[in-house]
């Protein structure tokens, strides 16, 4: 199977999934008109940046890390090497200046920097609108790029939790997160060995931005209505979507009727919810800890065969969480399952299972 | 592996140490670093190349402005100031005259041929002219004669008649070479045939000759263009002023902007338009790149002056700024396409060339005409009398309704306030019965009794408001005709016909085709796929329309005179309103029908009597039962079935005001039954009848229910009455301010996508090919009205959501005049202008100028009239008036009216244009059976004895007209202006508009004439039949006189004109009325008074020492019928002994009936001049 996985295989297969899109594609005026439109530029410019620049990372990340392999096998290499960019080689200074070698690079990407804001800001003006129309909102109506992921967000959940408690969260959490970081290592250089799961953390929450985002620009077309790339934004574009609340569903599903109606329906809304987080910090830990290497298909359904194949330890993982306070621990649980989790399984319930609300209360629903 | 180096080594030297390829520290940027230098050099002199110019592209324009409009300054310079004469010799101008002289030279032989050709004619026709006249008058007189005698002596008469025909007139006539003259004779009909086949000739061969003229006519017209573009009006200082002016231009935007603090208009629309208000007028050939005269590129055309500099006076652009009256943005100068608004985001996107009236809509919503603005009054036209407005709500065009409405609810709350009043009064007065206490019981009683004082008070204005009301139903009308007539005016075969497709049976009807009838417009996308239930729709519609119409029968009447018919129908003014023929053949207007094929669908009898008096209704209708009133109504009652708009306009049940007229603007021409007879066999004969498919389906009444709900849905009510809907609702979107439409909010339906990418399913322009986006008001507008299905196809609907929007006849100018009036119909929150500036004049005279056009309008008195100087009305341009013989008998010019006639008299005409003093035919009748009054001859031919209009019908005739064939004030024309039945609203709307049009302002208070003396009455005597005998043309009322003449009696001009008007008619008529009969000159100035202007004035004229023509005035003014008899017999005009003696015999019958002297003399002068005209 691995053998499988290379830079040709993926490339082959993201070729024919564009391929196919690109025949489906039937309006490609529209297309063309959306993500030409000067509002969108920085959002097209991301969906090619953000590969490049992972990629770029990512490539720096492994070759750092065979760097730390390399020193650790010989620590007195360790004590004197910092050359961190390209392995040393005999022959090299041990160590470079800021001056000039930094310094220049810096400079060169402001002056590159500089010329593409020139010329940007020359070609494409500001996309300041006319003067609005009292009398009519516009279809779609649509914030600023940067904030279509929380437009986008109103989708999913009422406005309260998706307008003011979920960017709190998210602000707090990126402040927070600082602080309930035992990691002392992976500061100033790329690395993926050392810091997997905050990258893998981080990855997600940023990639999961992006797709709103994208989302919001590409998808929502007139009346929040879910147009796939290419298709036609038609103002008279008609769609029946119910969305019904977790509660109502079962109630129906199952004729537990009195699921419907409080104090019944909120106990069970807050009982999926706290579900919802014990299993979502059990997901959380076992990422922490586990060593994917070592995950292997279990030989018996015995409890510990199973726990041994399927949850083996990472020592430096296990080092890690060892070094984390209960209130680091905790405080990271409670953010990473409220948004890095809650996010895109609410998503999946509304697109796919056409669920409204899992936990509906009179002052807010989830 | 390298050792560690010893601390304290130089950094220098263990550079020199390491090998040159560490990738960091041995690697150069100087490439790099020099690229992006020199790439951020660029980019900075980019940014500062845009920041000046590239954001600012009217810099450059301003730039090629003052250059161009430089080089144009120096161009004229040469010829500024320069006389008409120091042109005319320049070298281009003598060219160009060659040419125009060559070219008439051409032409010359042949145009000298027909003037000698034509003076032939005329002199045969003059030596014609007077014996034919003489004749025709005479017989007249006889014919007079006939129609009054009784008994033995009409045959005496008519025989007289026959003689006179027979009688052979001696004519000298000039032979061909003009020379001499041989005698020849004629009898009369001969006579006739000549005079006209002579008037036929010479208007043939004037003909001829404007055709020959018609090149050099167009040469001449370039050669004075040529002489008026040269001619500069700035002479040389005011140009080089200009010129000075250009080199210190200044290349800012501040410096040629528009700023309006106090509404907040910023219009930087001149800093591009540069030229626009320059002083001296260019054409973008004067600005053309290559120098003035050369090929005008898009810069040129954009430096023009602005092409309506009176639009520019009337509204300064310091005050209005451009964007207002234009729309575009008006503060954008950094591209065409943002200046000009067309932004999918601007509100307010310029408006497109075609269009350009819209933005006068804007602001003068509220008038009916607006100056200038010709292709709007054309919009607002057609959405009245095309009966868009029976749909759509139009916030001012349902004055009536709204008004009427109003009257209504007011009426009712006062009845119910009556009501409570009663009830709390009779409490009151039962209560003050058991009570004890005196005091108490006074008040009760005393407060009793102020309710019932109360309550006749809301009686009195009860009463008011229904007189009111009264007025208001008079003067509402319906675009199409009554269809409660249908049984009794129609073909039942004919209705199916009809209703599937009206284009196709009368081309041009205003009755739209109803698509979903499946009837296919050409042109559609697609088919718009009819109902399926559609031929059961129309039965239907049809069946209801049947079993619902009156069932009543009219009398019957004879074939008439169809030669008279037509020449009743060309003369008589119906022309003006409708049109006959059909094609290339069309004649008259488009205000009303085509009647060309009427004799295919109706019923004669019906005709007759709807040209006899179309008010006539069949049964009147109550608006308070909301039903058709019967004859056993009136029985119960113990009332005759009589209703009219004097005295029997209430219900015999509750005194409710009635609908007694038909709702037609179609007024009463005061035909004769005959005369009716006669247009309706004229029109008759126009078509023959086909034979179409059976239509027994109208009588089934299972169709009815269904009929009734189709004629719901479709609103057709909405143009025509019909029973059981005479209270119902308009059924289309109010129109006020559409053109403010959120264009998300106009429904392109599946057309969305084309109109964003300029995909044109009607192709409207031949030329559009290069796919110009639609997607806006003017585009949903244009197409919305030329083929409304195109919205409705392909969707998939339930019949009753289907589209009812009907598709009218429109030409191209037609949907263009439509478009402009919706676009700009925005409203004040739409409008780009401030509602402060709109037009809402507040003085009196302007108010009465737009109310009065709703009313011209509403009758289409510019049919026949001119009302303003430039407009032309229907009937002149018809073949018939095109001679100068044929001017003189057009309806008069009313572009001076107001300044001209009296406004009291100008009211009692427009109520009674006869001026024959009789009301109605009611009240004739109660007049004539008064037991004193002797029936006067015209009572008894037209009044019938029988009373009521049931009893009329019985007998088979029509109801009786008041004036009967009487033209009040020109019996001479046989144009007749017909009796409108104004309600004394619309009388006084009138008025005041004529009034006002020509600025008479101040209430017109009649001043008392000074008399003449016997010296001046004798003095003025011998100016009147000396020189120009004013009696030659002016009508006397004496019918052998009358035959010749062309101009009103004098006798009426004390009640009818001011004498001031009068004093400057007199002194030079052609300057009030250009290519008046009425000759000029007659008057000279001799120091600071008027004199006689002939070379051997009469003797007492030159002894009066006054104003010669003061005193004609006042002796016009003082005249009375004794004094003109005098006149006639000293006048060398008189041709007949003045038949006093009928005269008298008539005056005194009439002096029975009403002891006004004037009324007799007006009603008598009417009488006689019409009969002279038949």
């Amino acid at each position: 199977m691995r053998r499988f996985i290379n830079k040709w295989t993926i490339l082959v297969v993201a070729l024919v999934i564009v391929g196919l899109w690109a025949i489906n594609v039937k309006d490609w005026h529209q297309l063309w008109i959306i993500s030409s439109a000067p509002d969108n530029i920085p959002i097209v410019a991301m969906l090619f940046l953000v590969p490049i620049f992972t990629w770029m990372g990512v490539r720096q990340a492994v070759r750092n890390d065979q760097l730390i392999e390399q020193l650790e096998a010989d620590p007195k290499l360790a004590k004197t090497h910092h050359r961190k960019v390209e392995p040393w080689r005999p022959g090299w200074a041990r160590e470079l200046h800021v001056w000039p070698y930094l310094v220049r690079i810096e400079f060169l990407a402001t002056v590159i920097v500089t010329v593409v804001l020139f010329v940007w800001s020359i070609t494409l003006n500001a996309p300041l609108e006319e003067p609005a129309n009292p009398n009519l909102t516009m279809n779609p109506s649509k914030a600023p790029w940067y904030f279509l992921g929380l437009q986008e967000m109103l989708v999913y959940f009422d406005p309260w939790i998706a307008g003011v408690v979920m960017p709190s969260i998210i602000m707090v959490g990126l402040m927070v997160f600082p602080y309930v970081d035992s990691n002392p290592l992976g500061n100033g250089y790329y690395t993926l060995r050392q810091r997997r799961f905050a990258l893998w953390m981080f990855g997600a929450g940023f990639l999961m931005w992006i797709v709103l985002i994208v989302i919001g620009t590409f998808i929502r077309g007139p009346g929040w209505i879910w147009f796939w790339p290419g298709q036609t934004w038609d103002h008279n574009a008609v769609v029946f979507d119910k969305n019904v609340d977790l509660h109502d569903m079962i109630a129906q599903k199952f004729g537990l009727h009195f699921l419907a109606v409080n104090p019944a329906k909120f106990i069970f809304g807050f009982i999926v919810v706290s579900g919802f987080y014990l299993v979502g910090a059990l997901f959380f830990h076992w990422l922490m800890t586990v060593d994917f290497k070592k995950i292997r298909r279990p030989r018996s359904l015995k409890l510990d065969e199973l726990h041994r194949s399927l949850f083996p330890k990472n020592a430096f993982e296990q080092k890690l969480l060892s070094r984390t306070s209960l209130l680091q621990y905790l405080t990271f649980q409670f953010f990473a399952v409220s948004v890095l989790l809650a996010l895109p399984v609410k998503l999946i319930l509304r697109l796919a299972l056409t669920i409204k609300y899992v936990w509906v209360t009179p002052w807010f629903n989830i | 592996m390298a050792d560690s180096p010893a601390p304290g080594e130089s950094l220098v030297k263990k550079e020199a140490d390491v090998p040159a390829n560490d990738p960091i520290a041995s690697s150069s940027t100087s490439g790099w670093m020099l690229v992006s230098a020199l790439l951020l050099t660029i980019s900075i002199a980019w940014a500062l190349y845009d920041e000046a110019l590239g954001q600012r592209p009217w810099k450059g324009m301003q730039r090629e402005f003052v250059a161009r409009y430089t080089r144009y300054l120096d161009s004229i310079k040469a010829n500024a100031g320069k006389s008409e004469t120091e042109i005319k010799e320049s070298p281009e101008y003598q060219q160009l005259d060659a040419d125009e002289k060559a070219a008439r030279a051409e032409v010359d032989p042949e145009i000298k041929q027909i003037d000698s050709e034509v003076a032939l004619i005329q002199k045969k026709l003059d030596a014609v002219t007077d014996p034919f006249q003489n004749q025709r008058g005479r017989l007249t007189v006889i014919n007079y004669n006939v129609e009054t005698a009784n008994g033995s002596a009409k045959d005496r008469y008519r025989k007289q008649a026959e003689a006179k025909m027979q009688e052979i007139v001696k004519v000298n006539l000039p032979s061909d070479d003009g020379n001499s003259t041989t005698t020849q004779e004629f009898d009369y009909r001969k006579l006739e045939a000549f005079y006209n086949e002579l008037r036929d000739k010479k208007a043939k061969r004037l003909g001829d000759k404007a055709n020959l003229l018609k090149t050099p006519s167009e040469l001449a017209k370039k050669r004075d263009d040529y002489l008026k573009n040269q001619l500069i009006g700035l002479g040389p200082v005011a140009i080089e002023g200009l010129k000075t002016k250009m080199a210190s231009y200044d290349y800012s935007i501040l410096g040629h902007q528009i700023s309006v603090n106090a509404v907040n208009i910023v219009d930087r629309c001149e800093v591009c338009h540069a030229g626009i208000r320059e002083p001296v007028e260019m054409t973008p050939a004067n600005l053309a790149p290559g120098g003035p005269g050369g090929e005008p590129d898009s810069l040129a055309r954009a430096f023009v002056s602005h092409p309506n500099r009176e639009v520019l006076q009337i509204h300064n652009p310091e005050k209005f700024g451009c964007a207002s009256c234009h729309w575009g943005n008006g503060r954008a100068t950094t591209s065409e396409m943002k200046g000009h608004g067309r932004h999918r985001f601007w509100l307010w996107p310029m408006f497109e060339k075609e269009n350009i009236q819209a933005g006068c809509q804007q602001c003068h919503a509220r008038d009916r005409v607006t100056q200038g603005a010709e292709q709007l009054n054309l919009g607002r036209d057609l959405f009245m009398q095309r009966g868009c407005v029976g749909c759509h709500r139009y916030e001012g065009f349902d004055r009536e309704t709204d008004a009427l409405a109003a009257t209504r609810q007011q009426i009712g709350q006062l009845e119910d306030q009556i009501i409570a009043n009663e009830k709390q009064s009779r409490a009151e007065t039962t209560k003050s019965e058991t009570v004890e206490d005196e005091n108490e019981v006074k008040r009760l009683l005393a407060s009793a009794e102020s309710f019932r004082v109360t309550n006749s008070l809301l009686a009195a204005r009860i009463d008011q408001l229904n007189l009111q009301a009264k007025y208001q139903m008079q003067d509402q009308k319906k675009v199409g005709p009554n269809l409660k007539d249908v049984r009794v005016k129609l073909r039942k075969e004919w209705l199916p016909v009809w209703l599937l497709d009206p284009q196709g049976f009368r081309p041009g009807t205003k009755m739209p085709t109803f698509w979903r009838f499946g009837h296919l417009a050409e042109g559609t996308l697609g088919a718009p796929h009819p109902d399926k239930d559609s031929t059961e729709q129309i039965q239907a519609i049809a069946a209801y329309l049947w079993q619902e119409g009156f069932d009543s029968k009219l009398p019957q009447q004879q074939q008439g005179d169809k030669v008279h018919g037509k020449e009743l129908f060309e003369t008589r003014g119906c022309l003006a309103c409708h049109s006959i023929g059909e094609g290339d053949n069309k004649l008259g207007g488009d205000f009303a029908a085509n009647l060309q094929r009427v004799g295919e669908k109706a019923n004669f009898d019906y005709i007759v009597r709807w040209i006899h008096n179309p008010r006539e209704r069949v049964a009147p209708y109550c608006p308070k039962h909301k039903r058709d009133l019967t004859p056993e109504d009136y029985a119960q009652k113990g009332l005759p079935f009589e209703f009219d708009t004097e005295l029997h306009s209430r219900c015999p049940i509750d005194g409710a005001e009635l609908q007694v007229q038909n709702m037609t603007v179609m007024p009463n021409f005061r035909l004769s039954e005959q005369d009716s007879r006669d247009i309706a066999t004229y029109l008759f004969s126009l078509s023959s009848p086909p034979s179409y498919a059976s239509a027994d389906f109208v009588n089934d009444a299972n169709l009815k229910q269904k009929g009734h709900e189709l004629i719901k849905q479709y609103g057709c009510a909405g143009c025509h009455e019909i029973k059981g809907f005479e209270e119902e609702q308009r059924i289309g979107k109010e129109l006020t301010v559409e053109g403010a439409t959120p264009i998300e909010r106009l429904d392109f339906a599946l057309l969305t996508k084309h109109a964003e990418e300029g995909e044109d399913p009607l192709k409207l322009r031949e030329e559009n090919t290069d796919h110009k986006p639609w997607y806006n008001h003017k585009g949903f507008f244009e197409r919305k009205v030329w083929r409304p299905s195109i919205y409705d196809e392909g969707k998939e609907k339930d019949p009753k959501d289907r589209l009812r929007m009907p598709q009218p006849y429109l030409t191209p100018e037609w949907r263009t005049a439509l478009t402009t009036f919706l676009l700009g119909s925005v409203g004040a929150e739409g409008a780009n202008v401030p509602s402060t500036l709109f037009y809402n004049p507040q003085d009196q005279r302007r108010q009465d100028i737009q109310n009065g056009w709703w009313v011209i309008k509403k009758y289409n008195c510019m049919g026949c009239h001119q009302l303003q100087v430039g407009h032309r009305s229907v009937v002149q341009d018809l073949p018939f008036y095109q001679t100068p013989e044929g001017k003189d008998l057009l309806p008069p010019r009313l572009t001076s009216e107001g300044a001209r006639v009296d406004p009291a008299w100008l009211l009692r005409f427009l109520h009674d244009p006869s001026l024959s003093g009789e009301k109605s035919p009611a009240q004739a009748q109660q007049i004539a059976a008064l037991p004193s009054a002797s029936p006067s001859p015209q009572a008894s031919a037209t009044a019938s004895p029988q009373p009521g209009a049931a009893a009329n019908q019985a007998a088979g005739r029509l109801k009786p007209q008041p004036g009967l064939d009487r033209n009040g004030v020109r019996p001479y024309l046989s144009f007749r202006m017909p009796t409108f039945n104004f309600s004394p609203n619309e009388l006084q709307i009138l008025v005041r508009f004529f009034m006002a049009m020509s600025g008479q302002q101040e209430p017109y208070i009649k001043e008392p004439m000074k008399p003449l003396t016997a010296t001046e009455t004798a003095t003025a005597r011998e100016m009147f039949t000396s020189g120009t005998p004013c009696l030659k043309c002016h009508i006397t009322g004496d019918p052998a006189h009358d035959a010749k003449a062309i101009a009103p009696n004098f006798l009426l001009a004390s009640e009818r004109l001011k004498p001031d008007w009068t004093f400057r008619w007199l002194l030079d008529p052609s300057q009030i009325s250009p290519g008046t009969a009425m000759p000029s000159g007659l008057f000279r100035k001799e120091g600071d008074r008027w004199v006689v202007n002939l070379p051997q004035p009469p003797a007492s004229a030159v002894a009066y020492h006054d104003d010669h023509a003061r005193l004609l005035v006042r002796y016009m003014f003082l005249l009375t019928p004794d004094e003109q008899r005098r006149l006639l017999a000293a006048g060398p005009a008189t041709t007949a002994a003045p038949t006093a003696a009928t005269t008298q015999h008539h005056a005194r019958a009439k002096r029975k009936r009403s002891n006004h002297a004037r009324n007799r003399q007006r009603a008598a002068l009417g009488r006689y001049a019409a009969a002279a005209l038949r």
